[in-house]
């Protein structure tokens, strides 16, 4: 069995979503994306999946268009929330898990939609958080991503501008800020995943093609690294099933740089899996 | 102010934006690439409007070409681009780079808040999060309370009423009753909380048609409505056509190189009016957009 680094990406982060949670992600996110229809298809089936920026509950789309607000996206869900209905929901407590990225993402899990650069004059203006900067204080849990931790300049020591909260601000701990959600539980990234101990990044599990030197080169916080470092679990055979069949356009590859795409995984001997 | 008394709304797409100030602060409809009121930010453009404040959660080509003509002073959405699909927004970045616009980047919750305040009447609402992050820092006009029954601290964020609407819908009747699809975004609670709206609508129906597929924004909300075929083109507008991307491709293709590729996209599409917009998009690619329904296959094609 055979596959790449996106959907090997797409199912890990799949398995941060744990059965029965209700479930969200942004738009412009479709690893996200594909990810929660993944695990709705595999080990989550009864979780609550609120699409993107539909608020379709459960649809099950024929494929994953290039942008999230499009009515493939709410195919086969009996409802659609209002706007109002979601952002309700999630400030009130009712969502469980939340995806969310940046273009800066700091030890402490904030992120940075908004700019790089001071933010009053922007070296690059990016295109801003969407609900992030409330959702993120209060759904229950954070599942963090990137795609783009090889380049180096996206995990950060710390965000230029804080979009999304993490564990920490500088205004202090969550708690001191009042709020209710769990903060960031993990991140994903091309190279490896991350859980957080005591509020702070700590890599966990590293690709098999990728070494803990890479990984410290390109992330800007002291990296802190597992006693008992893994690979992620290879994708099971139902699980890359699932990936190539709601995303046949291979949306979620446009989230990779062109050379990421060319990492190929095999489990050798025609094996389910090889872990 | 009362609400609209029922006559008959009907306008012409020019008359309808006269309605809009200088420096009016405006709502826009739809969000990302769907339902965006394009005809009537086209309209705004070919009249020259400046100074605009514009408010909304997650927009795209619309705040992008009001920006790149030079029609907004102020930025106030939660978010504005093409995705990931086709990246930041051109003239929006190059203005907030270049401190031609100020950028008062706002969070969906934040502005829902603000909106519902406007609806209630009241003068401000709380919200749990936005402390801590720098969008507090761009709103200089939240301010931390303490809740009388809790102790706890909450950010107040005050009213929003925009001076106007634009809101665009598939299908409504001449006295201003829309229909929408879902995403309905925040349009129902910008018809509300706004001082005024004005709609574009793909077709005019009767009342009864508007009544059975469902009024989703009622007429004494709205003070003026035109009819005007594929008014959200190149963003989607369910049920009649999906999102052109391709034409967002050239869009985004010609803010990014500059002065000279805006102006031939300005020429070729805007200034002539919308009628001349239909014809430079052409019958076909228009017809093609229908297609989704069709079958999955024929609807994925539009994707490729």
């Amino acid at each position: 069995m055979r596959w790449t680094i996106d959907e090997w990406f797409v199912v890990a982060l799949a398995r941060t979503i744990r059965p029965r949670e209700t479930v969200f992600h942004g738009f412009g996110s479709p690893c996200a994306q594909v990810a929660m229809h993944v695990a709705r298809r595999t080990h989550a089936p009864d979780m609550t999946l609120v699409e993107g920026a539909m608020y379709a509950v459960n649809p099950d789309p024929p494929f994953i268009p290039p942008t999230s607000n499009d009515a493939s996206l709410s195919r086969g869900a009996a409802y659609s929330m209002r706007f109002e209905e979601f952002f309700d929901a999630a400030i009130r407590g009712d969502v469980d898990r939340m995806f969310l990225s940046g273009g800066q993402i700091d030890g402490y899990g904030n992120t940075n939609v908004t700019a790089i650069g001071p933010a009053g004059r922007p070296k690059v203006k990016l295109g801003g958080g969407g609900g992030g900067c409330n959702l993120s204080a209060t759904i229950g849990h954070l599942t963090v991503w990137t795609t783009r931790h090889r380049s180096g300049r996206t995990l950060v020591e710390e965000c230029d501008f804080i979009t999304d909260l993490g564990h920490r601000t500088p205004l202090g701990t969550r708690a001191d800020l009042g709020y209710t959600g769990g903060g960031p539980q993990w991140l994903v990234t091309e190279l490896g995943v991350f859980d957080f101990r005591d509020g702070r990044a700590r890599l966990v599990q590293v690709f098999p093609d990728v070494d803990v030197a890479e990984v410290r080169a390109a992330t800007g916080f002291p990296l802190e690294v597992a006693g008992d470092l893994r690979t992620p679990a290879p994708p099971s055979a139902s699980e890359l099933a699932a990936v190539r069949s709601v995303d046949p356009l291979k949306v979620r590859t446009s989230e990779f740089s062109p050379r990421e795409l060319d990492r190929v995984f095999d489990s050798g001997g025609g094996q389910d899996c090889a872990c | 102010m009362s609400l609209q008394p029922p006559r008959d709304k009907r306008a012409s797409l020019t008359d309808a934006i006269r309605m809009v100030s200088d420096g009016a602060t405006v709502a826009l409809g739809g969000g990302l690439s769907a339902r965006l009121p394009m005809a009537m930010v086209r309209e705004l453009v070919r009249q020259g409007r400046s100074g605009l404040h514009l408010v909304g959660s997650a927009h795209s080509i619309d705040v992008d070409l009001l920006v790149a003509v030079g029609a907004v002073r102020r930025c106030e959405e939660s978010y504005v681009g093409f995705e990931q699909d086709l990246g930041l927004a051109p003239a929006y970045r190059r203005a907030a780079e270049e401190g031609t616009i100020e950028v008062a980047e706002s969070c969906c919750a934040t502005v829902l808040a603000q909106l519902r305040a406007s609806e209630m009447g009241l003068p401000f609402l709380p919200v749990r999060g936005v402390r801590g992050s720098g969008v507090s820092a761009l709103h200089p006009e939240y301010a931390e309370i303490t809740c009388p029954f809790t102790g706890e601290t909450l950010v107040a964020v005050p009213a929003l009423r925009p001076d106007v609407a634009l809101l665009h819908a598939p299908s409504g009747d001449r006295y201003g009753n829309l229909h929408l699809e879902q995403p309905y975004v925040l349009d129902e609670r910008f018809a509300a909380a706004s001082a005024m709206v004005i709609a574009t609508v793909d077709e005019l129906v009767s009342t009864d048609e508007v009544v059975a597929s469902g009024v989703t924004i009622p007429a004494h909300l709205v003070a003026a409505v035109a009819e005007v075929p594929f008014g959200a083109h190149p963003t989607s507008c369910y049920p009649r056509y999906a999102y052109d991307r391709g034409h967002l491709r050239e869009y985004v293709s010609a803010a990014q190189s500059g002065a000279s590729g805006l102006d031939k996209y300005l020429a070729t599409y805007v200034n002539g009016g919308e009628e001349s917009y239909r014809t430079a998009v052409g019958a076909d690619r228009l017809g093609a957009l229908a297609t989704w329904s069709l079958s999955t296959g024929a609807w994925q094609e539009l994707f490729r």
